[in-house]
Formats: structure tokens, sequence, C-alpha cells
């Protein structure tokens, strides 16, 4: 998608438009070529209206110089939108539509360039039935007047539905180009999982399980997760996986307290929990986020300075600080978790990306947590480090630790995991214990609609 | 193995975490040092032991009024309302000093009208999640208005000398104003790198995400660290008095900008995470040294706002420079 | 555009005012008083419509009044010295300007934060004023001066005349030209504007150098209301600008603003200090009371984008 709309250059292979051999090296060049790309994130002016947001940057010239014609602008966008079969008013501020709207209104500003190769990430992710509908029907229209539309999307019924021709992609590669009458549903989730070499060994069973560190009740929150129900107990590593989207973050940061909590439960070691990260930290919970540079560590504080921050109040209740001993500290972490740093003194920015998750690991040891959440452990991590994370997160759990992991790397999941919750769409669609999981069923869980 | 470091060419100046505050530290000495040598050339009034120690308590004074405000701005935060706050402190002291005759009560009264107004900064902040920069302009002059009301166009002069001293007398041969500014210096010093308060505040700063999902209170810290501004402010405002022996209502208006010029030449970064106390201490002396060579100079008062203004642009920008080179996730 | 939730808020706060006011003193609810409310408000009118673009891009401009007393504090000066007021007024603009397009430039290119760049810049042109005058007024203006701000055209005053001239001018830049389309952009999302393939940091330069501008266009008011010119006559202005932008429902993040809005606001705040001032509260009360209305804006703000 990035190479084709130019924000990306491709560094081999070639492409070709109209069968003739071309290059895409900016985002007016694809523009120029006719290819139009919808991410999930809308590049729309919240407080321009529908008209102003379509032709941003290509205005109309008025009569007076200088000026803008306002009313062709509009004439325009309604002709734009007329042509995919929507009656949104030109003049609403943008900010007033719902998403379904706002997309359509992409779609349009795309069209109005003169796309003929419109690029759709995941499209109907935010949409309700109906105006998935909406868009299907739009979708045809554009279909029958020439447009070519590459959709990409995870939900088989719908890839079923509309496509011509379905092409798999598996990390980074392409799979295979099928037509939808030759294959099926479970076909393609086979082709999807695929055999892959990695060095993590399945982790033996029988690890001693001790009491309940977690347990969720009905959790509902206004970050879009409803009747969320799991259960974490000490010595187990439980997956929670779904698809990019369904909803796994936001339970973590719903149960850690980053975000609100509508209704629901959330008890650690039998205790209910109310409050924010602060509370929960006491309470010896910890969350490695999923970003570890924007959201886990202080990237220009020192390697040492972010591994005792968590730890601060548990390590010096009397508010006192000492650096020599948070130096003796840190360098214990350093040492115990292999952190590879010339000094515990260096900035936490200069180190690998591996390292920097240690670190981020590092924080919540000095804070003496009990309860680990891992949102996407191993992302942007060589194979060696990842080795290593999976170590120290085994390494936990047999202490008495309890671990709920988050990842998008289903072998992971299988491999590392005692058991997986399987989230879709802001829910729970299943539990799948250690017999049952494998690849295949946690996708089927994630992807399928019944 | 992982490698360690990415590549040379890419590792940022703030890879050499504390010796990088050594060597800011080092060129800003570097910086007093040179300022000193060319007054020292340009006019025989500057080396003498009169006018050192009088740039010293001129520098003091500033400092009084840039510690808390380098707490805030730590934290990535600003406070606008400075000056205005330590000129209605040291009005109402003023006039609370006059009316009981006690000092003390005139500080009691001075350090908490500042802290409530710091706190109330704070909320606004915290609470009501107002911007701090529109949120303390508003307080700066919802305050000096107060301060002019209050003082209804009069003026307060006349303290007892006991009080005075503390602006302006002198012990062992050194102005008083320069033992305090020490102490302060020594006790928020202890407080920035010696408590955990300290830790958090930095962390806060560098960046306040990551900072609240490791568990720091940070609406807590941010009223914790406005009410220290205003407490602060208060307890200038004391040192001013002393000094001036005199109160109007005007006293805070010119006194924001060349505050935040000391945190900021000093080399506290506007964007947070970064700075010392210390190092606010060095920016209020380049500052004052620069300011007081202009004086020496016979250089027109009237500049003295142009230079100031000038001289936080230059600041910023260079802080900007070499934050440019980082990624804190702020 | 503007937003009918919007309209009740600053139109209440004036009706209300207004009331207040006529209740409490006789003199006010006057054709004569009415008339010198908006006569006075126009000098801040011309602030306050480049300041609510500048807040729309989520900025501000803490220079604002300084470089208006420096641009009249020109214009007095070069009158006295070439006797023309048309080059002294070209000065003055010219001087207001080149301070527009500084602060726009030292915020679009390093990206300076906006009130530390535009408090600098404003020590500047303080500091540029004090020198240029000494710390004195500068006196003799000829009564073709004068005649500015107390003339009329047509039976209409001269510095409403300007005001709405003004009014209409930038009105005309925000909903009529593609500057006033990306000034929302600039606020609301400014990467859209760029992937648009505009140049969004010049965009915001030329945002500054319009207030600059209007600065320079007010000193003539100021200037001639007071037949002088003083280093400090509008210090602190900026303070009633931002203050009527807030209360007229401009937003300072997000990229929302309202032009009429400002105008009520600039009406609003004008209306308050005629009514103090017929109370007979001093000036310091004055702006106490802006003060606290802008922060009540602000709070009513903060509670309506916590519903969104």
């Amino acid at each position: 998608m990035k190479v084709l709309c130019g924000a990306y250059v491709a560094d081999e292979g070639e492409l070709f438009h109209g069968g003739k051999k071309i290059e895409i090296r900016s985002t007016l060049d694809a523009r120029n070529f006719g290819i139009a790309v919808i991410f999930q994130e809308f590049s729309l002016v919240p407080y321009l209206t529908v008209a102003q947001n379509i032709y941003l940057g290509r205005e109309f010239p008025g009569r007076v110089p200088g000026t803008i014609n306002r009313s062709k602008i509009r004439q325009e966008a309604k002709r734009v939108l007329g042509t995919i079969g929507s009656d949104i008013d030109v003049d609403t501020p943008l900010h007033k539509l719902g998403v379904a709207q706002q997309q359509i209104v992409e779609i349009a500003k795309a069209l109005s360039q003169d796309a003929r190769i419109l690029v759709m990430d995941e499209p109907t992710s935010a949409l309700s039935d109906s105006e998935t509908e909406h868009l299907f029907d739009m979708m045809r229209r554009l279909k029958a007047s020439g447009v070519a539309i590459v959709y990409i999307s995870h939900r088989m019924a719908e890839v079923f539905l509309l496509g011509d021709r379905i092409t798999i992609l598996r990390d980074g590669k392409k799979v295979a180009t099928v037509l939808p009458h030759e294959t099926s549903p479970s076909d393609l989730v086979q082709k999807m999982v695929g055999r892959k070499v990695d060095t993590i060994h399945r982790r033996g069973a029988g690890i001693k399980i001790g009491g309940v560190a977690l347990e969720v009740k009905n959790l509902n929150a206004q970050s879009g997760i409803a009747d969320i129900n799991l259960q974490v107990r000490s010595g187990e590593i439980v997956g929670l996986c779904g698809l990019v989207g369904s909803g796994r973050t936001e339970v973590a940061r719903a149960i850690f307290g980053a975000d609100k909590v509508s209704s629901g439960e959330v008890l650690f070691f039998g205790e209910t929990f109310s409050g924010g990260p602060d509370k929960a930290t006491r309470a010896g919970v910890a969350l490695i986020p999923e970003s570890r540079k924007s959201q886990g560590l202080a990237l220009i504080r020192s390697v040492g300075d972010n591994i005792v921050l968590a730890g601060l109040e548990k390590l010096f209740p009397s508010r006192m600080f000492n650096p020599a001993r948070a130096r003796m500290l840190a360098g214990s972490v350093i040492q115990k978790l292999r952190i590879a740093t010339p000094s515990p003194r260096r900035a936490v920015q200069v180190l690998s990306g591996g390292n920097q998750q240690k670190v981020v690991v590092g924080k919540w040891l000095t804070a003496e947590a009990k309860l680990f959440i891992f949102d996407e452990p191993t992302r942007g991590i060589d194979v060696g480090a990842k080795a290593e994370i999976f170590a120290l997160m085994y390494d936990l759990v047999e202490k008495g630790g309890a671990i709920l992991m988050i990842s998008s790397e289903l072998s992971e999941i299988v491999n590392v995991c005692d058991r997986a919750y399987v989230m879709r769409e802001g829910h729970i669609a299943g539990e799948l214990q250690r017999e049952r999981l494998t690849e295949e069923n946690i996708l089927q869980l994630g992807m399928h609609h019944e | 193995m992982s490698t360690m470091i990415e590549t040379k060419e890419t590792a940022p100046r703030f890879g050499l975490s504390l010796s990088s505050d050594f060597t800011n530290m080092l060129l800003r000495l570097l910086a007093v040092a040179i300022i000193c040598i060319m007054l020292t050339f340009a006019t025989d009034a500057f080396l003498t032991t009169n006018n050192l120690l009088n740039v010293l308590r001129q520098a003091s004074l500033v400092f009084f009024m840039a510690s808390g405000l380098t707490l805030v701005i730590l934290t990535g935060k600003i406070d606008l309302s400075i000056g205005a706050t330590v000129g209605l402190c040291a009005c109402v002291a003023a006039v609370v000093i006059k009316t009981t005759g006690s000092p003390w009560i005139g500080a009691a009264v001075a350090v908490s009208i500042g802290g409530a107004v710091g706190l109330a900064n704070g909320l606004m902040v915290t609470q009501l999640r107002i911007p701090s920069f529109i949120a303390t302009y508003g307080m700066l002059w919802v305050a000096q208005g107060v301060t002019y009301y209050f003082m209804g166009g009069q003026s307060v002069y006349g303290f007892p000398a006991g009080f005075r001293a503390l602006g302006s007398g002198y012990f062992l041969g050194i102005p008083i104003p320069i033992y305090l500014m020490i102490i302060v210096l020594l006790i928020g010093s202890f407080f920035i790198n010696r408590t955990t308060f300290g830790q958090q505040i930095y962390a806060m700063g560098a960046n306040t995400t990551a900072a609240r999902l490791s568990g720091i209170p940070v609406n807590s810290r941010l009223n914790l660290v406005f009410m220290l501004s205003g407490a602060m402010a208060g307890m200038a405002s004391l040192i001013f008095l002393a000094r001036l022996n005199s109160a109007e209502g005007d006293v805070g208006e010119s006194l924001t900008l060349p505050t935040i010029a000391a945190v900021v030449i000093g080399g506290t970064s506007l964007f947070g995470g970064v700075g010392s106390l210390s190092g606010t201490f060095i920016g209020g002396l380049i500052l004052t040294l620069i300011l007081n060579g202009m004086n020496l100079l016979s250089l027109n008062a009237n500049w003295q706002p142009f230079v100031t203004g000038v001289i936080v642009l230059l600041a910023v920008w260079l802080d900007m420079k070499t934050r440019s080179k980082t990624d804190a996730g702020n | 555009m503007f937003s009918l939730g919007r309209v009740p808020g600053v139109a209440f706060v004036l009706v209300a005012l207004f009331g207040l006011f006529a209740s409490t003193s006789g003199n006010f609810f006057t054709a004569a008083n009415v008339s010198n409310i908006l006569v006075q408000s126009s000098i801040l009118l011309l602030l306050a419509l480049p300041m609510t673009f500048i807040i729309m891009t989520e900025g501000l401009d803490l220079s604002a009044g300084a470089v208006l007393t420096l641009c009249s504090v020109v214009l007095a000066a070069v009158t006295l010295g070439t006797g023309s007021l048309t080059v002294a007024f070209l000065a003055a603009l010219a001087i207001g300007v080149a301070f527009g397009l500084l602060n726009g430039w030292i915020i679009a290119w390093p990206g300076i934060p906006p009130f530390v760049a535009t408090l600098g810049t404003l020590g500047i042109a303080q500091g540029l004023c004090l020198v240029i005058t000494d710390g004195q007024s500068i006196v003799g203006m000829p009564p073709s001066l004068q005649s500015v701000y107390s003339g009329t055209l047509a039976g209409i005053p001269i510095p409403i005349i300007m005001a709405g001239v003004a009014y209409a001018v930038m009105h005309g830049i925000l909903y009529h030209t593609r500057l006033g389309t990306y000034v929302s952009a600039l606020g609301g999302n400014r990467e859209a504007l760029r992937h648009a393939g505009i140049n969004d940091r010049l965009v915001l330069a030329v945002i500054y150098g319009i207030g600059g501008l209007m600065s320079g266009v007010a000193a003539l008011l100021l200037t001639s209301r007071i037949s002088s010119a003083h280093p400090t006559a509008a210090i602190g202005m900026e303070f009633d600008a931002i203050a009527a932008v807030a209360v007229g429902g401009t937003q300072f993040e997000r990229g929302e603003g309202w032009l009429l809005g400002t105008l009520l606001g600039v009406i609003a705040i004008g209306v308050l200090r005629n009514g103090l001032n017929l109370l007979g509260t001093s000036s310091s009360v004055q702006v106490i009371c802006v003060g606290l209305l802008v922060i009540f804006a602000l709070f009513l703000d903060g509670l309506r984008s916590a519903e969104r």
C-alpha cells in the first residue's frame, strides 16, 4: 500500500501501469497515475465542510484573483458524491459525520482526483452492517464505471462476496492468487498460516499453577470492548489474540486502569480494583505497552533511570532517593536480564529494540510486579532477542508470576501460552485450551462470522 | 547477540546522558568566563568587589523566581504567571508587614498566596485540562489585576531593619541574598536529585505518557510542581521587598521574561525532562552579567527588554536544535 | 464555519452584560455611550481578528500589543520627521508586517512554541519602543491625524468604518480564499494539508504576518486617539484580544474558529470595560473581570469538549 501511494519507494521489482513500466517516487506520482489509497486514519480536517475537505489544496479559483469559487467547489463535490450514490450534505462540517460517512468523503476525495485505482485498507472495520452494505453498493458502482479496487481485509465473508480475485500475503510475501469459486474460507486460512521455521520450542506443560492473579468480569469500556470475561492464574502464560483492531490493547489498558471502565469488575489477586495506573502499579500489576518508544520508555533518560522508574515508591517508601542504591539495583537488573548497554548511564534511546524491551520489563521487576500484561512483546525485535524475552517470561511465571500476553504472531501464542482467549470485534469470541491451541483455530475464531 | 548501538551516525547527543549534562554545564561556565573576561577589558568598573557582589546579588534574585519555574518547565509545562505572582505576593506581604509589624506573618502570607496561585494553575491544567500556557496566561492578568486593585495606586515603603537585611544586608562582607540563594540551590537540588519526586518529574517531562503508564501519579505531581512554583515566587517576593524596601502595583510586570530567560539559558529544555537548578542559576548569572555589562558601558537601559528577548529566542532555538536530534516520545 | 450551538453562548454573555450595566448605571444605555463603546472597540477588533486566525492554528500572539505600540511610535516619529502622514502610515505598516513575519518565521520553521516565540518578540518590540522614545511620549501630532479617530464619513465614525472594512476583509480571507481554508486545517489536521501538497509552514508565516499588518493599521487609530505615541500605550492589549477570541467561542485546539464570535467577544469586552468604568471601578478590577471571563469561557470550552 505504502509503495503504491508513494509513501515508500520500492527497492526492487517492477510496476506496470496500462501495460507500461512506471516508477512511483512520490505522492504526486501516485496521483498522476490515478492511484489513491484510503488508509484507516483519514486525512481530513474536522472543522472544514465536506466540500472543503474533498477539494483541500485543489480549490477552484474564483473570478476575483486570489479568491476561490465556493459554489463550484460545492457543485463538484456534490457531483462526485453523486457518482457513488451518496447524498451527504456537502456543507456539513466534517466532525459532525460518523466514521462511515467520513470514509465516504475520503473515497469522494480520491475520486475527485480522477483515481482509477483505489486501494482500501480494512474499510469496514468501523462500519455497521447497513453502512457496509452501502459501501459495497458504492464499490459496485465504481467497478461498473471502470475503477479498479484493491480491497484489503481479513473478513472472509466480504472477501468472498466482493472479490473477483483474491491474493494472500504472509510475512511480506505473496502466497497465492486464487479465484473465489476455486477455494473456500478454511482453505484460505490454511494458506495464511503456513509453516514457519522458528527457534521457539513449545513450552512444556505441567508448571505449577497457583491462585487467580487476574479476574475480569463483564468488563465494558468506552474504548469499544464489551462483556470481557477472563482469568489468569499465577504460573500461567495466557494469550490474548485476535486480529488488529479486535480490542486486545483496549482490554489491556482497561485492566491496567489506563482507560476508563464503564462497567464490570477487575480483580487483582482477589481484590477488586478501581483506579488509575498508579494504583495498579502499587497492586503489583505491570503493563508492557505496545509501543515501547512512545509509551514504555523515557527515551532521553538513562537506562538506569528507566529501570527504577516504576519501582520508585516501593524501593524508597520514605521518598528519599538514593542514587547509589538505585544504581546498584539497576545494575543487578541489567545483569539478570542481560541488557546490553555500555553503561547504565547511557540514554535508553541508543539501545537496540530488544534491549529497550528488556529495560521495559526490568522496570517492572524493580516494582515487584506479580501480574504482567505484555502487549506485543516481540514487535520489532530480532530473533535472538525474541528468544531471550521468552526465556524471561518463562522465568517470571516459574517464580510465581502471572502473564497475560497479547500478540499478533500466532506462532508465538501457540508455542508460549498455556491457553488463549481469542477476541473478535471487541468481544471475546472464545477460549482455546492447550490441546486446541493451534494457529488455524485462532484464525477461525478470530475471523469467521458464524 | 543484538547490537548495542545502532550506528555511529545516528547516535544522538543525548546518548551520553550524564556526561552530556556535564558538557553543557561546562559550556555555560565557559560562557560566564568569556563574558567576564570581555567585560573586564571593556570597562574598569566591572572587576571591582562591589560590582561583582552586586551582580551575584542580582543573579540571586533572579534565581529565586526561576527556581520554582524550573520545576514546572522540567515537567514540560510552563508558568507565565510567575512575574505577576511575585508582584502580588510582594504587595500583600508589604501591607501585612506594615500593619502587623511582623515580617514572619508577612512571610507566611506571601508563601501561602503564592502557593494558592500555583495550586489554582495546577488545577486548571490537571482538572480543567486547559493548556498550561493559556491557563497561566489568564492567571497572570488576574493576579496583576488583583495586585493593582489591592494597592489602589498607593505604594508601601519602610520596613523593619531586620527584614530589610534579607535583601540589602551583608554577612561577612557578602550580601545576604547570596547565602539564601545557596541555601535554596542546595535544598532545591536535593529535592530534584535525592527524592523520588525529582525522578518522577524528570520522567514526566521526558515522556508524560510513559510516566503515567509506569505508575506515576501525573496529575498529583503536576499540582505539586505548580504549587511549589507559586510558593517559591512568594519567597522571592520577600527578598525583592527587602531589597527594594517598597512595593508598588507594578512590581511584577517586567519579571516574567527575564525569569523564563534564566531557565532556558541555563539549559532546561522547554519540552521538559532536561535541566537542573544549577543550570538555572548559571543562566540567571549569564543574563545578569550581560545586563550589568550594558549598564556599565552606559548603554541605554531601554535596550534591556530587547536584549532579553533576543537572548530568550536564541536560547530556545539552540535548545530545539539539540533536541531535534533526539526522539523523545512526548 | 460556525456552529449554532455557540450562538447562545457569547450572545447570552453580551445580553447579560448589557442588562447588568443598563440597570445599574443611568448613563449606560444612551446612543452616545453605545456609539462610544463601538468606536473604542475598533482598535481591539483589528487585533482580535488576526488573533482568531492565529488561535485557530493552535498558536498565540503575545507580542500583538507591543508591536502595536511600536508601530504607533514609528508612526508618530515618522510623522514628525517627514511631515507626511502617508509615509508614516506606510512605515508603520512595514514595521508591523516585519514583526508579524518574524513571528511567523520562528514559529513555522525551527518550530519554537508560539508562546515563547511571541514572548521573545514582545521583549524585542517593547525594547525598541523604549529606545526610540527614551521613555517619553511623542507629541505634536498634526490635526489631520487627530481627525482620523474623531472624524466621520457619511455620518459614521471613521474607526467603525475601518473596523468594518477589516472585518469584511478578514471574513473574505477566511471564507473565500485558499489561505482561509488552510487556517482551519493548520489547527485541525496539519498532516492533511501536507498530504495535499501545501506548504503549511508558509501559510503559518503568512497568518502571523497578517497579524502584524493589522497592528500597523491599528496604530493609526491608536496614535490618532491619544494624539501622541507613548511607549506603553497598548502594552497588554493582546490580552483583551485573546480574551475576546476565547469568549467568542474559538477553540484553542482543533482548528475551530468563529469570526463573528470574535466580533461579539470584542463588543462584550468593550461593554464590560465601559460599564465597569461608568460604575467607577478601577482598571485593575476590570482586568480581573476580563481574566475571570476568559477562565470561565475556557471552562465552558472544557465542558463542551468533554461531552464530545
